[in-house]
């Protein structure tokens, strides 16, 4: 198809041609991983981190453009993100579009740099959030999520009833949210 | 607050065990807590790395959607896969309206308009780039179509998404068509159906809002 380069203006669309889609496997390998962190990140548990994964790609998949570059395929893939996260909280959560733009805005920027850890900020973020809570909120989230013990085993070592290991789990969350927003997140 | 502690409480139980949470609206008090929930979670040691046997079952699920036509038909999820990237899909996903000129019944030789809902005029190629009886793909990640040059200064925009199951079709310049890689059907540069080999007809490619302005061809897409 011969067509020229058009003079430039703003959001020209993306002229592809028709040609046989990348290579699929080569994004897939390079993509993987980020892309599951990045959905785990988001929901915080193996069912729907694979379910949200498999959707980013097999919905990005058909809408590859040939010769488009990595970072321009890790982008598209983060866009397609994007949809099925807001999609998949919209669905299950009630959370409005908004919010979600603004939390997977920062997901993108965790998610990134591809070579890079993108849970070592998040971990550093909740390791200051900890250190700045009262000692039992801290303990009850050490013990449940460091520890990985049950709620009747930390009520136990905390020497309170299970009933009240709950309340004080709830409110530790709750501040450990108001901390997190108070530090910039 | 007792049903809240609960539903919070539930909540943790489900992401510690590693499980799917359980679903419903949260009360929008308890929405950072649930984040502050899954930012423990995701930041244990163990968390967060794909379990190989999922990243091999996720290859294999692609490879059946870029493979042939042979494997295709085999599994449901295949077809909804493909009817999920399909027109009402991809419309629906990119704001815009089928509307549909008849209503009722199977498919029409009445093209159906891809009317935009909040969409926008882009432009995509320079009117005189585009030689009469040429046709070029465009894409804006959500919507996918080809701008045909139909000779007499008329350009025309189509969806370049197969009527029959949401495949991207390919561009065959030589023969001035729209070729679907899935199944074998083709498409004439009115979105015409030129050929198919399914038992009932298929509809032709719906069009896209197109104009020429400043000497660039523009659609309306969001």
């Amino acid at each position: 198809m011969d067509v020229t380069e058009p003079s430039p203006r703003p959001l020209r669309l993306g002229v592809v041609d028709g040609m046989a889609p990348p290579d699929w496997e080569a994004v897939y390998r390079d993509n993987i991983a980020s892309i599951y962190r990045l959905m785990y990140s988001k929901v915080g548990n193996q069912p729907d981190a694979e379910d949200l994964t498999s959707q980013v790609f097999l919905g990005a998949l058909p809408h590859l453009r040939p010769g488009a570059s990595g970072g321009e395929v890790h982008r598209y893939l983060l866009a397609t993100a994007r949809t099925v996260l807001a999609n998949h909280w919209r669905r299950h959560l009630g959370v409005q579009l908004t919010t979600l733009d603004e939390e997977v805005a920062a997901a993108d920027a965790d998610a990134e740099p591809t070579g890079e850890e993108p849970a070592s900020r998040r971990v550093q973020r909740v390791r200051r959030v900890l250190g700045a809570l009262p000692a039992n909120y801290r303990t009850i989230l050490e013990l449940r999520f460091l520890s990985g013990c049950s709620l009747r085993e930390s009520a136990a070592r905390m020497g309170i009833s299970v009933g009240n290991a709950k309340v004080v789990q709830y409110r530790a969350l709750r501040r450990a949210a108001e901390l997190g927003q108070e530090t910039g997140s | 607050m007792s049903r809240r502690l609960r539903r919070v409480t539930r909540y943790v139980d489900a992401l510690l065990r590693d499980r799917r949470p359980p679903r419903g609206a949260q009360d929008p008090d308890d929405l950072q807590a649930l984040a502050a929930a899954v930012d423990l979670s995701s930041t244990r040691p163990q968390a967060g790395m794909p379990d190989p046997r999922f990243v091999e079952r996720l290859e294999a699920r692609l490879r059946e959607h870029a493979g042939g036509d042979v494997r295709m038909e085999r599994r449901v999820t295949r077809r909804g896969l493909l009817q999920a990237g399909g027109l009402a899909a991809a419309a629906a996903a990119a704001g815009v309206v089928v509307d549909r000129a008849v209503e009722h019944g199977g498919p029409s030789s009445t093209p159906d308009t891809l009317a935009v809902n909040g969409g926008d005029w882009h432009p995509v190629v320079a009117a005189d780039a585009l030689p009469a009886g040429g046709m070029v793909r465009f894409s804006t990640g959500k919507v996918e179509g080809v701008v045909v040059n139909r000779g007499g200064g008329e350009f025309l925009a189509l969806s370049a998404v197969c009527t029959h199951l949401g495949c991207i079709l390919q561009l065959n310049a030589a023969e001035s068509r729209l070729d679907c890689p899935c199944h074998r059907a083709a498409f004439g540069p009115g979105g015409d159906v030129l050929y198919h080999e399914q038992p009932t007809a298929l509809r032709p490619l719906p069009r896209i809002p197109a104009r020429v302005r400043d000497g660039q061809v523009e659609v309306n897409v969001v």
